[in-house]
């Protein structure tokens, strides 16, 4: 029987690009859901009562500088 | 611990790859398209594998409603229909070389593909209902009553004339196999199996932040 080798190759090559593009967009959407989580957890740091980013300036503006 | 098994996994690959197309030896009767066994029964593997985990963590859901086990289901199905259609799309691919055909309505190409299609069922399912809790549940019962489509798949060939020959590693008694060819058989199923325990932990994962963020 022929070796047919371009049959192994497309099989093989298949295999490839399914495997990597599953691959890659596990690795996108969990960067993207861990940017989401670190900025709502920034943000639930902000609106947090005590913390430093919901109270008053204690100091008044700095003057620009010459 | 995650980029290690990562690193594994690639030199499994990698080594499994090797011993396919380079190390094992020309099959007399078929010629080089045989090495398309390499990548076609361990992917077979991962699927039972992937759908035997969604029947233990879809009961363990069901009797112990953790969130987890849950998670592992969902990410293994998902898993296990990626490598089913993989399967499916290798043997078509070998079959058209040996049997002269790209499909045929066999027992075994029926019964697997039933089985994706159910999967893909599973998952859509899990994409229709709104609420999370019962979505599980009846995901968890569907995923149920699909794992006893696994025997059905496997022991097709013994109960029904088919084109597809019997298994040749996965069976009961002495192999038949040269050792050359069984060791790259068994180096590509221990990849293939790292492969799966890799995409199965970084699925669960984004489903976890997925949940977080809806809540």
């Amino acid at each position: 029987m022929a070796d047919n080798w371009s049959f192994v190759f497309a099989a093989y090559g298949l295999a490839l690009i399914v495997l990597v593009a599953y691959w890659r967009f596990l690795v996108r959407r969990e960067k993207e859901l861990s940017e989401g989580d670190q900025v709502r957890r920034l943000g639930s740091d902000v609106s947090r009562p005590g913390s430093g980013g919901s109270e008053p300036q204690a100091t008044a503006p700095r003057a620009p500088s010459p | 611990m995650r980029s290690l098994l990562g690193g594994v996994t690639l030199a499994g690959l990698v080594a499994g790859l090797v011993m396919g197309l380079g190390i094992a030896p020309r099959e007399t009767t078929q010629g080089n398209v045989q090495r398309i066994m390499y990548l076609h029964v361990p992917s077979v593997w991962v699927a039972y594998l992937a759908f035997a985990a969604v029947l233990v963590a879809s009961i363990t859901y069901l009797v112990r409603r953790a969130e987890a086990a849950d998670r592992l289901a969902h990410a293994s199905a998902e898993v296990g229909v990626l490598f089913t259609g993989l399967t499916i799309a290798t043997g078509s691919i070998w079959g058209k070389p040996t049997w002269g055909t790209w499909w045929t309505w066999d027992a075994r190409l029926t019964t697997v593909s039933i089985l994706f299609v159910m999967y893909l069922g599973y998952l859509l399912l899990r994409g229709m209902i709104d609420d999370r809790e019962r979505g599980a549940r009846f995901a968890a019962v569907l995923g149920i009553v699909a794992a006893f489509n696994i025997p059905l798949v496997h022991f097709s060939v013994y109960w029904w004339r088919t084109l597809h020959q019997p298994p040749s590693l996965m069976k009961p008694g002495p192999g038949t196999l040269p050792g050359s060819i069984v060791t790259a058989l068994l180096v590509n199923f221990a990849a293939f199996t790292l492969l799966y325990v890799y995409f199965v932990t970084r699925r669960a994962r984004v489903l976890r932040l997925e949940a977080e963020a809806e809540a």
